[in-house]
């Protein structure tokens, strides 16, 4: 198709052509020259349009239908991780005590974002538990920092003494609180998204549907 | 399937006008008891064909009611029901909220199939209108050209317009089975074109835009045409 | 044709005096800083109006003198006609083949439970993809279309003589490897057209004596043709496509050491006989290029019908076989040949002869003249071989019975009886009076 570039060279046809090239070209070829080129950029411009467009992503991905999570053999303590639109879903059956440290004044001041003021969770997740109810915490287990599967550390003390129990990422030490709320000095900046979920008995719960009548989905979380 | 017949099925996959007569005049008496399809007139055959949308959907409803508890289509998924003109409610609530899902097959597999029709195989439909040699006047013909509603041998009809005269398959069509919701009158005639309709529309789903782009990309090759014959003759011109 | 070099270093504009260059070569130091070859400063092709970034790029990597030489520069002979165009048809449809082929590949599936589905997918549910298959499919056709028409051109006008028999033999590699990509690839949807046009080959190849056996059992990969076969084939259509566009450097490469033959098949004898390349075949090959890509529009947009066999939409069946098999129409003259002998191995050892025996026209051919024009014994011979040809192609798509059969033995027997009969042409031959030059060759 480069067969219509523009002519740049009058001197190498004259030096090869003594006989016919002796006389100028008119202006119009010139013109013509551009507008075939023009033409044929036009249109290896459009050609390109269906192979961008098979690139596009495929499907729906809010298709994907909810998923019921049974809670009814989930100890206290224990934590189960669901795939759900291929991505792990940690749901945590979290003690009392547990609950009582994610209150303490001493962890809020550790926190980056005690209060879930950025928009990783539904609105009726943006409380001090960042659930629908205390005990059951839903948070997708992917660090916001690049991406990777923390580690479920509930035990406190550990390995820190001061650890109240949370997640730690594998990858670059990113430490969350059970509610998945990122600890300041942590390379992730935000809290664990939490995806759209209800409870839909007490010891069973549907991810996909919202717990109130709004339309939050996984696209809304800031960063996922 | 004869040679004959072949014959004609290639000349009328390439467009040939002459080709059928020619074949059909050679066809011997004796090639088998079947009759060539009549002729219907298609708004989608010919190089700017379109397909009638309604008729469209009619037939996909006669598919969905009456075809798919033998047949399936597996090629299709439920997003591509679009190509009928269903709007994207109309899509979702087919599709029960999965429009990516395919439609579902009446049978798990071809030995399933067999086992549930006395040991004949109903066809996939999703290219039937391009396997089938005369697509879709065939399909018209085969659907209403049942000479008995009783069967001539076990699980055997006697339908001229299939290789042998013989089908497993039973009259499918009877009057009323499918209510319209364009309030259009279902008899058998009208249910067989526009099944065939949405069997032509799957055989060639993106017939349509195939048109349409096509006449836009001869358009602009006309013009450079016209630009890069001008431009060759105005280099050579000082050629001798 | 190569102006003196000039010294990008300086930014001067004026060639410097002839000489120049040899002098601050053997001025310059030797040492790390010199960085031309044999420690001269960096030197560009290029003439002295070209811009300074444009001397600068070609003094360390002379790609724009090269472009510049071989196809702006580059002396074509005056009288070639529209039949040169098939070339360029050839290269262009094979950066189409190569590009809609990447994006199929994308998402193409090679294994049995997949393939058929796949190409399903891509055809309904890709976006544009049933426009990227069109492209592909009907690129099959015009390639080997194009690609018989260039050869025609070179038996007719004698390209294939003295100097260039490496010309011509690597465009017979060439047709041998676009022959084995459209075989794999049209295997890889796995219709029943293609499973059992896989099938009928692998038996045609295991029918060669010796080699016959290893050779199918190596291209099938295992007791059945499945999905090992499927995977090999994917990957060898892949790897093949970008091997052709290499061969096709060389055939080039070879093509601008001898230049371009042309329709007297008299070599171009001083500056009246050629034009530079640019803008005179530039437009030449444009307008036929744009010519050939509404043909190939036409088939995409129009009549996909054309270049499909509707049975390969039955996906892949063991158990039965389609009531007609045939190859494609491009294989279609060298099927007709195979069934036209009453013999397994003799059919196929003749089909393969008679491609063969194409690489040695430049051998069985002794005639010094070049162009059929001015032959009149070569002219009927080689107008016979391209009706030949014609004949099986139409005779491979017909049942092998009756008149079809007679027409391709009798077709057969044209088709050997050439090259039989070609070594001992020139002896009976009186060629016609050449041209000098080809400014009077063609006065058209």
């Amino acid at each position: 198709m480069s067969a219509t570039g523009p002519s740049d060279d009058p001197e190498g046809r004259a030096s090869i052509l003594p006989a016919a090239a002796d006389q100028p070209d008119p202006p119009r070829r010139d013109f013509l020259t551009l507008l075939t080129g023009a033409t044929v950029l036009v249109g290896a411009g459009a050609f390109s349009w269906p192979f961008l467009d098979s690139l596009r992503p495929e499907g729906s991905g809010d298709a994907a239908p909810p998923l019921d999570v049974d809670l009814s053999r989930v100890v206290p303590g224990q934590q189960i991780v669901v795939v759900w639109r291929g991505k792990p879903v940690f749901v945590v059956r979290r003690t009392p005590e547990a609950l009582q440290r994610m209150r303490g004044a001493a962890l809020r001041q550790k926190l980056r974002d005690p209060d879930s003021h950025a928009l990783q969770q539904p609105a009726y997740a943006a409380n001090w538990h960042r659930s629908v109810a205390p005990e059951w915490g839903v948070m997708v287990g992917i660090c916001t920092h690049l991406g990777c599967v923390p580690g479920y550390a509930p035990a406190p003390g550990g390995g820190a003494p001061d650890w109240p129990g949370g997640y730690a990422c594998p990858c670059h030490g990113s430490r969350f609180d059970l509610a998945g709320r990122v600890f300041q000095g942590s390379p992730a900046p935000l809290n664990l998204p939490v995806p759209p979920y209800r409870m839909i008995a007490s010891d069973r719960l549907r991810l996909g549907e919202n717990n109130d009548s709004g339309s939050f989905g996984l696209d809304d979380i800031q960063q996922l | 399937m004869t040679l004959p017949d072949r014959r004609r099925k290639r000349a009328w996959r390439r467009g040939l006008v002459l080709l059928p007569i020619v074949a059909a005049g050679l066809a011997p008496a004796a090639a088998g008891a079947q009759e060539a399809p009549p002729a219907n007139h298609w708004s989608f055959s010919g190089p700017l064909g379109r397909f009638d949308r309604p008729s469209l959907q009619r037939g996909y409803a006669v598919y969905a009611h009456v075809c798919s508890a033998c047949h399936s289509m597996r090629a299709l998924r439920y997003g591509d029901l679009r190509g009928l003109g269903l709007t994207e409610e109309q899509v979702r609530l087919l599709a029960e909220g999965k429009p990516d899902a395919p439609l579902p097959a009446p049978f798990p597999d071809a030995d399933a199939a067999r086992a549930a029709n006395n040991g004949a195989l109903p066809p996939d439909l999703s290219r039937i209108a391009a396997t089938l040699p005369g697509g879709a006047d065939a399909i018209v013909a085969i659907l209403t050209g049942y000479r008995s509603s009783r069967p001539v041998a076990p699980g055997q009809y006697d339908n001229p317009f299939v290789p042998g005269g013989r089908i497993a398959m039973p009259p499918p069509l009877h009057a009323g089975q499918v209510s319209f919701t364009d309030g259009t009158k279902a008899d058998p005639d009208r249910m067989a074109r526009d099944v065939a309709s949405f069997l032509a529309w799957s055989a060639s789903p993106h017939l349509e835009q195939r048109h349409r782009l096509g006449v836009r990309v001869l358009f602009y090759g006309i013009v450079l045409l016209v630009l890069t014959f001008m431009l060759k003759r105005k280099v050579w011109r000082d050629v001798r | 044709m190569a102006g003196p070099r000039h010294d990008d270093v300086s930014g001067s504009d004026r060639p410097p005096p002839p000489g120049a260059n040899e002098q601050s070569a053997a001025e310059a130091p030797v040492g790390p800083l010199s960085y031309g070859r044999f420690g001269g400063p960096p030197t560009s092709d290029l003439p002295p109006g070209a811009p300074p970034l444009a001397h600068w790029i070609d003094a360390r990597l002379p790609v724009l003198s090269y472009l510049r030489r071989e196809y702006v520069e580059y002396p074509t002979p005056r009288n070639l006609n529209h039949l040169w165009n098939f070339g360029a048809f050839i290269t262009v449809t094979l950066v189409l083949m190569i590009l809609t082929g990447l994006f199929l590949a994308l998402n193409y599936e090679p294994s049995v439970a997949g393939a058929f589905a796949s190409v399903e997918a891509i055809d309904r549910q890709l976006p544009s993809g049933w426009l990227l298959r069109s492209i592909h499919m009907a690129g099959a056709t015009l390639f080997f279309a194009a690609l018989y028409v260039h050869i025609f051109r070179s038996l007719y006008y004698g390209s294939y003589k003295r100097p260039r028999e490496l010309l011509w033999l690597t465009g017979m590699l060439l047709m041998f490897m676009v022959m084995a990509t459209a075989f794999f690839g049209y295997v890889l949807p796995w219709g029943q057209m293609s499973f059992w046009g896989a099938s009928v080959i692998v038996s045609a190849v295991s029918a060669v004596p010796l080699l016959g056996h290893a050779l199918a059992a190596l291209l099938q990969g295992g007791a059945i043709l499945g999905d090992v076969a499927i995977h090999r084939f994917f990957v060898l259509h892949f790897l093949l496509g970008f091997a052709i566009a290499g061969v096709v450097g060389l055939h080039v490469l070879a093509l601008h050491v001898t230049g371009s033959n042309n329709p007297a098949g008299i070599e171009a004898r001083g500056p009246g006989d050629t034009l530079p390349f640019h803008p005179y075949y530039t437009s030449k090959d444009g307008l036929g290029l744009v010519v050939f890509l509404l043909i190939y529009a036409a088939l995409v947009f129009f009549a996909p019908g054309w270049l499909t066999e509707a049975d390969n939409y039955l996906p892949a069946d063991p158990a039965v076989t389609p009531a007609e098999i045939r190859p494609e129409w491009y294989f279609s003259p060298f099927f007709a040949i195979l069934r036209a002998v009453p013999s397994r191995s003799g059919g196929v050892l003749l089909a393969g002869l008679s491609v063969l025996l194409l690489c040695l026209m430049p051998w069985l051919d002794r005639s010094p003249v070049r162009s059929a024009r001015y032959r009149p014994v070569y002219r009927p011979m080689v107008i016979v071989l391209a009706m030949a040809f014609l004949t099986l192609l139409a005779a491979g798509l017909h049942p092998p019975n009756g008149i079809w059969l007679l027409l391709s033995r009798i077709a057969a027997g044209c088709w050997f009886g050439f090259f039989v009969l070609l070594p001992f042409v020139h002896r009976i031959e009186t060629p016609r009076t050449l041209p000098g030059q080809l400014a009077v060759a063609d006065p058209a």
